[in-house]
């Protein structure tokens, strides 16, 4: 009895190394993907949705595991895109130095923003991210004489090869998937969950909530900074169109089809949505229409989203289980 | 006279904000969401009027009340099709409201934006003057007759809201209902119908602050995202559900905007709203109106 009840499936433990497992089954597949003698421009589209995939995953860190919900994934990655890429205009600082940088930045920036808000309780954050995520693109897009207003920025490029960005994006994302991971597994983690589920209670078990919040809050900003930096130098610029609202839009459509409070939910979210809006904007420009159709009905009807189903799935079949 | 003349102008403005922020902050005071398709029932209403009025040729007074209509009718169906569930089968799962109600309003709110841009295009055009006279001088300060008009139709719009809250039966229940959900229920006041309500009269006047903006603004598909963002700083600065505040903190906010536009930098205007969050939220973050340590 001991013994089965250290492998009892309902453990967050268990269910969170079930969820890694799975995370890695994709990647592996994502590893092979380029045996099909896929052409660049699919490979690039590959890369942007691992990019899309890496903010998805940030995002769902504060929301699924903390319940705090920022309207400004885009946003940071645009500021992250941006820190790198001034950087390099005006003082042609190499990558490797203005991406460290970049999270920095938006790390502090995200510290600054959610000490105004995280010792509220209610919709705050998101009011405010939301005006800033807004102000900030407006901001970007009018200071031409330092950041060239619309017509964006360029950023300098890694390596010239599709398929080797390809690779390093599989990289990226297993660090990130790794970083949050072992975040979930610590202690902190479990602070996260149970400011989540009830931050009452957690307040009076003597958990520091408006710090782990901000915490929380700095290290998903970071993480979203750093994925904008990299796909700037993919796509060797950076431009106000990565922050607006419909690229948060993506993020959380992203997160809610994949499934909220999970590593590999929002892998394959990302996967699934950027690869559909593709084809979806070859077939007329619909693709914003169709998520948001889709999002409404997944949060309304599959709150677990598609890994949710999924692991009911395999707990009916083979009596796991890996819902959070 | 600069002064006075933007003192005036920015009041007229501040009342157009006023319009939806009253609305947000009423939906909020019941339901403790924040609606991020707010900005839509802006634009729903933009939409309304210059599409009827000039594909019609119907006066512009007369499409004035079916733009507000066509927001309440679609505020209506919002509540009913996405925001009853929340207070119906989620009762006991308070992370998941939040974030059902951020994800949903959200997605609605992506789903009309790109719906019109699809359906009616993304290129922008007029709605007709209520008041066809460009240029109106009151002593020194100089006026749009469209913004007149409209500045007045908002000043009655609003007085008659605050009468309808304070006197109305249903004004009492809307209030009963903000207080004591559970407790307004058992004095016998349905709270299902007084959120319906409440949402009809939110989408209305949004929509209306749209109409009768249109002739100003130029309607496009996301036309909605700055007055919903202004809106959002406005129920922050006037205290979170508080209706008599962020009628107040709409006007401040139309104010200090049109001085920080002429006096400080034009190119900048709208992110002046985010510096005064900042400020608010630092020093009052309970908003002007709000009561200290009460919980929202």
């Amino acid at each position: 009895m001991n013994s089965s009840s250290l492998k009892n499936s309902r453990l967050w433990r268990n269910r969170l190394a079930y969820d890694f497992k799975c995370f890695f089954v994709i990647i592996f597949f994502l590893c092979l993907l380029p045996l099909l003698q896929l052409s660049d421009y699919t490979l690039g589209i590959l890369v942007v949705a691992m990019y899309f995939g890496i903010v998805a995953m940030a995002w769902n860190f504060l929301a699924g595991y903390c319940g705090q919900f920022s309207m400004a994934p885009a946003a940071f990655a645009m500021l992250g895109g941006y820190i790198v890429g001034l950087l390099d205009f005006h003082a042609h600082i190499s990558l490797w130095v203005s991406m460290p940088l970049a999270i920095v930045g938006t790390a502090l920036l995200g510290l600054g923003l959610g000490g105004l808000v995280m010792h509220l309780k209610g919709p705050y954050l998101s009011l405010t991210t939301l005006s800033f995520a807004e102000i900030s693109r407006v901001i970007i897009s009018n200071s031409h004489e330092y950041t060239r207003g619309d017509q964006g920025l360029n950023v300098p490029t890694l390596m010239t090869d599709r398929i080797s960005y390809y690779y390093f994006f599989i990289v990226l994302v297993v660090l990130v998937g790794g970083f949050i991971y072992s975040l979930m597994r610590s202690k902190f983690g479990g602070f996260l969950l149970a400011i989540r589920d009830d931050q009452e209670g957690a307040e009076s078990r003597g958990i520091d909530v408006t710090r782990i919040k901000l915490i929380a809050f700095a290290i998903s900003c970071a993480l979203c900074g750093f994925a904008g930096a990299m796909y700037g130098s993919f796509s060797q610029l950076v431009s106000p169109e990565m922050g607006l609202l419909q690229q948060t839009g993506l993020v959380i459509s992203m997160v809610v089809i994949g499934g909220v409070g999970s590593v590999t939910g929002p892998l394959i979210g990302a996967l699934i949505v950027y690869l559909g809006s593709e084809w979806l904007r070859d077939v007329g420009n619909i693709q914003m229409i169709v998520f948001a159709i889709i999002v409404i009905v997944f949060a309304r009807f599959f709150r677990t989203g598609l890994w949710g189903l999924f692991s009911q799935l395999m707990q009916r079949y083979l009596g796991k289980s890996a819902s959070s | 006279m600069l002064f006075l003349d933007l003192t005036i102008n920015g009041l007229i403005m501040g009342l157009f904000y006023a319009l939806m922020a009253v609305g947000l902050s009423m939906i909020f005071g019941v339901l403790r969401i924040i609606n991020f398709a707010h900005g839509e029932f802006f634009m729903v209403g933009a939409y309304t009027y210059a599409l009827i009025s000039t594909s019609f040729g119907i006066n512009p007074w007369f499409t004035l009340p079916m733009a507000a209509m066509g927001g309440a009718l679609l505020g209506m169906i919002v509540e009913r099709t996405l925001i009853r569930p929340l207070y119906d089968g989620y009762r006991s799962w308070s992370f998941v409201k939040d974030e059902y109600a951020v994800v949903v309003t959200f997605a609605l709110s992506l789903l009309l934006v790109h719906t019109v841009d699809k359906v009616i295009g993304p290129s922008p055009f007029m709605g007709p003057s209520l008041f066809d006279l460009k240029r109106i001088a009151i002593g020194p300060i100089m006026l749009n007759g469209q913004k007149l008009m409209a500045a007045g139709v908002s000043i009655f719009l609003l007085i008659g809201l605050a009468i309808f809250i304070k006197n109305s039966l249903w004004g009492k229940q809307i209030q009963a209902v903000a207080q004591n959900r559970f407790g307004a229920a058992l004095a016998g006041i349905d709270p299902i119908k007084t959120t319906s309500l409440i949402f009809a009269i939110a989408g209305g006047l949004a929509a209306l602050s749209g109409a009768l903006l249109s002739p100003i603004v130029n309607p496009s598909p996301d036309i909605g995202s700055f007055p919903a963002i202004k809106s959002y700083i406005i129920v922050v600065l006037g205290g979170l559900g508080s209706i008599w505040g962020s009628m107040f903190a709409a006007l401040i906010l139309g104010v200090l905007e049109s001085y920080f536009a002429v006096y400080l930098s034009y190119d900048y205007r709208d992110a002046f709203g985010l510096l005064i969050l900042i400020v608010v939220l630092i020093f009052r973050p309970q908003g002007l109106a709000g009561q200290k340590g009460r919980e929202v």
